[in-house]
């Protein structure tokens, strides 16, 4: 495949797709300096490696790139090599413009993906502590698909596209979680669950999203939390929601509305309730009841 | 109808048992919490957690099981993993989260006393092995290296004390944890005065001590409208895993002793007298007055098989762990009594009983070309049931042991008990998906209530149909292999220790 570049905005191609800024091939013949400079990027960036190996920073972050290797780029991340420079090899990207939006990653009217599950890839996408998935040639079919569609127009070609850009988010999506969990070991796979709810405790959780994130359907997933756990995943989260409600309870300086919305329930009212189910109290009262000890 | 509820606080979660009284299951229901390891050698539970988790489950086996047949509960019994300390302020606030049995960053700590001739005491007085995962030396530790956190301390708890503190507002822990605190003198049953300056405190700061079948006050008005129980309600402060696993499987009596493999294991009998033992190998801890639980703990039980399986097992089911399991077993079961020679080491993760050596490591040894996939499988199993005979046969320098019982996920899988009794070359009885902790804990409420007259007598009703008879032949061929397990267990200390130093030198994973 030749080497290629289309720009919205510059490429005609593009004209229906104001959502691809950029999308391309490279071939790099001889390694060139200041070209590949460190920038924050904006929108979302997807590159798989070709030929050759890259030394990449992602987020401060050095990483090596070989054939096969895809490297994700999240809106805002800085992104680029030491001194700009770019080694000899080849690769595609596509550059998507894709905002994040109070700590959301947001899709656009393009995209057929439900709002739950465009807000579980997000999720999963902010969440993922790797930027690089190993050995996924997947991601170089799609993108070369992506181009042909572009170059070719065929019937239906601007819906094919959106579809394949769908695909993509995906399949990048789903190996991500795959690569970061053995099927060997579901406790450390609960483990790091776990760890990730406990950090996220104010999203509004679902059940797809907490599968989604350890790589497994929601089927299996249930059941193997619930073989696992004694409860199922939704039950499992409210005990730490409010185990940690407790906690921010005993300190008296944070206002009970805070620590509802902190510990992740979407009102004071839907927390003073499940709170006095499980615990007998309201959380006033248990606050006072807890300072009356004093 | 009246009924008995159990509750097990254990390492990776609560089990909740409901018994008629004749000591049949109603119904039984678990939740997991975890454990944190957020420093190497440290490891943490959630308080709150472990408490949400008891009130939800409860809760749930009340609303399931109980209230819809009309049951009346008649006494909730608690009973806890040992050795875990959580401090708590001047309001009963946990000051961090609770410190399990192991967590080993009182290593230094447990190291000198254990050489000293204060060490030597200590154990004598108290029946607790100097470890680190002693309170004692936890409490040390916090006094040296967590001063605020010392400073602020109002009481050091166990974590069944702090759940009982929760729900009745009352502080007390029962003789069987307590005789687990390395604090706690088991001949007097009182706090020792030695240890207690040892650790920096004064009783003032540890909850009241009481017997295991004392009623810990009553429960708050909040939960007994939220658990729709009324206030009559017993709230037995209960035992420890290990003396009511003991208990459980009806051991009461010369000559009997019992072997658990969960996750970890332990030998233990059960009598009138302490283990005296010079090398301080043994634990002595206290279910009533004048009877003892006495035994050794290992660290590498059915976690080691575990392992393997994760590493070298089909998973053709993806997470099914348990179906893993099986076909590893089946594939043992395939290759004779000795693996052909091969040893296996099981020393993942240190060793307390009997070597006591927390830098042993695992080996396999005798490797030879013929050796394959499915002789590892077997070997392994070997190996972590040799420990576990290790530990019988030091038990066997002190007390004449007859015949067996065996609880446990791991030790009770059919393959394990035949193997053990072959290893022993003694009977061993077991029941099938039975529990014997919380059974043990069931005997203790019934006792209490007056349906058995003495834990003896409960303990006699126990039956254990399952018996594996020994082998002769594979009996003398586990004899002759165990002897180089047991010579290359103690002639690798060097190594095992050079080994561990270069680990912790090399590897920031170690």
């Amino acid at each position: 495949m030749n080497q290629f570049l289309l720009q919205y905005g510059k490429s005609p191609e593009l004209l229906l797709f104001p959502h691809i800024l950029e999308v391309g091939l490279r071939k790099n013949g001889s390694i060139q300096f200041n070209t590949f400079l460190t920038t924050a990027t904006d929108g979302l960036k997807i590159y798989h490696i070709l030929e050759g190996r890259f030394e990449w920073r992602i987020n401060q972050q050095p990483h090596v790139f070989f054939p096969g290797d895809v490297a994700v780029i999240l809106p805002g991340t800085p992104f680029g090599s030491d001194k700009g420079a770019l080694e000899i090899g080849s690769f595609t990207w596509i550059h998507l413009g894709i905002q994040k939006e109070n700590g959301l990653i947001q899709f656009g009217n393009w995209s057929s993906l439900s709002d739950s599950e465009g807000a579980a890839i997000g999720k999963i996408l902010l969440l993922n502590p790797s930027p690089v998935l190993s050995r996924f040639n997947e991601a170089g079919k799609i993108l070369k698909c992506i181009h042909a569609e572009l170059c070719s127009k065929e019937v239906a070609y601007q819906a094919r596209i959106n579809h394949q850009i769908d695909e993509l988010l995906i399949q990048v999506t789903r190996q991500m979680t795959r690569q970061n969990h053995s099927v060997r070991d579901f406790p450390k796979t609960f483990m790091h669950l776990e760890e990730m709810l406990r950090q996220n405790l104010a999203h509004q959780w679902t059940v797809e999203e907490m599968a989604a994130l350890v790589g497994m359907g929601t089927t299996l997933f249930t059941e193997r939390v619930k073989s696992y756990s004694g409860f199922s995943p939704i039950n499992y989260l409210i005990n730490i929601r409010i185990s940690e409600a407790i906690k921010l309870l005993k300190q008296p300086d944070i206002a009970v509305t805070d620590i509802a919305l902190d510990t992740g329930f979407y009102s004071s009212q839907h927390f003073s309730t499940t709170f006095k189910k499980l615990t007998g109290y309201r959380p006033s009262e248990f606050r006072k009841n807890h300072l009356r000890t004093t | 109808m009246k009924c008995i509820i159990t509750i097990e606080l254990g390492t990776n979660g609560i089990r909740m048992f409901a018994y008629d009284l004749n000591g049949r299951v109603i119904g039984s229901m678990r939740g997991y919490y975890p454990t944190f390891h957020t420093e190497p050698d440290h490891s943490e539970q959630d308080p709150e957690q472990i408490f949400i988790t008891t009130l939800y489950v409860l809760k749930n086996i009340l609303n399931e099981y109980i209230h819809p047949k009309k049951y009346k509960v008649a006494s909730i019994c608690f009973c806890a993993s040992m050795h875990s300390v959580l401090a708590v302020d001047k309001n009963g606030n946990p000051l961090g989260n609770a410190i399990t049995w192991a967590d080993n960053r009182a290593k230094k700590e447990a190291q000198e006393l254990r050489r000293s001739a204060l060490g030597k005491s200590l154990y004598a007085a108290t029946g607790t092995p100097i470890h680190p995962m002693s309170p004692l030396v936890k409490i040390a530790w916090i006094r040296n290296s967590d001063k605020e956190r010392f400073r602020q301390t109002s009481k050091f708890l166990s974590i069944k004390s702090y759940i009982i503190h929760q729900l009745t507002g009352e502080y007390m822990i029962d003789y069987s944890i307590a005789s687990a605190t390395g604090l706690m003198n088991i001949h007097t049953i009182k706090w020792e005065a030695d240890a207690l300056q040892y650790a920096g405190i004064t009783a003032s700061k540890l909850p009241g001590l009481a017997p295991v079948f004392t009623a810990a006050g009553k429960l708050k008005k909040a939960y007994q409208q939220s658990l729709r129980l009324p206030a009559e309600t017993k709230i037995l402060i209960g035992s420890s895993d290990g003396c009511l696993a003991t208990l459980g499987d009806g051991l009461k009596g010369e000559g009997k002793a019992t072997i658990t493999i969960e996750d970890s294991g332990a030998v233990r009998v059960m009598g009138p007298a302490v283990l005296k033992d010079e090398q301080m190998r043994f634990f002595n801890y206290l279910l009533t007055e004048n009877c003892y639980v006495s035994g050794g703990p290992t660290n590498n039980g059915g976690n080691i098989f575990e392992w393997f399986t994760r590493q070298f097992g089909d998973f053709t089911n993806p997470f099914d762990i348990e179906n893993s399991i099986q076909q590893l077993i089946e594939e043992a079961s395939k290759v004779p009594a000795g693996s052909d020679g091969l040893l296996f080491l099981p020393y993942l993760l240190g060793e307390r009983a009997p070597i006591w050596n927390a830098n042993a490591r695992g080996a396999y040894f005798g490797l030879h070309i013929k050796h394959e996939r499915k002789h590892f499988v077997r070997a392994t199993i070997e190996g972590i049931l040799y420990e576990i005979y290790s530990i019988g046969k030091t038990l066997g320098e002190h007390r004449t042991i007859k015949s067996l019982s065996v609880n446990g996920t791991f030790g009770t899988m059919p393959f394990c008990a035949q193997l053990l009794a072959d290893l022993f070359n003694k009977p061993v009885r077991l029941r099938p998906q039975f529990h014997s902790v919380s059974f043990g804990a069931f005997l203790l409420s019934a006792t209490e209530m007056g349906i058995y007259k003495s834990l003896e007598d409960a303990a006699q009703t126990v039956e254990l149909p399952d018996v594996y008879k020994p082998n002769k032949q594979r009996h003398a061929i586990y004899a002759d292999y165990f002897t180089v397990f047991e010579k290359l267990s103690a002639k690798l200390f060097d190594e095992f220790e050079a080994i561990g130093n270069l680990q912790h030198k090399y590897s920031e994973r170690l």
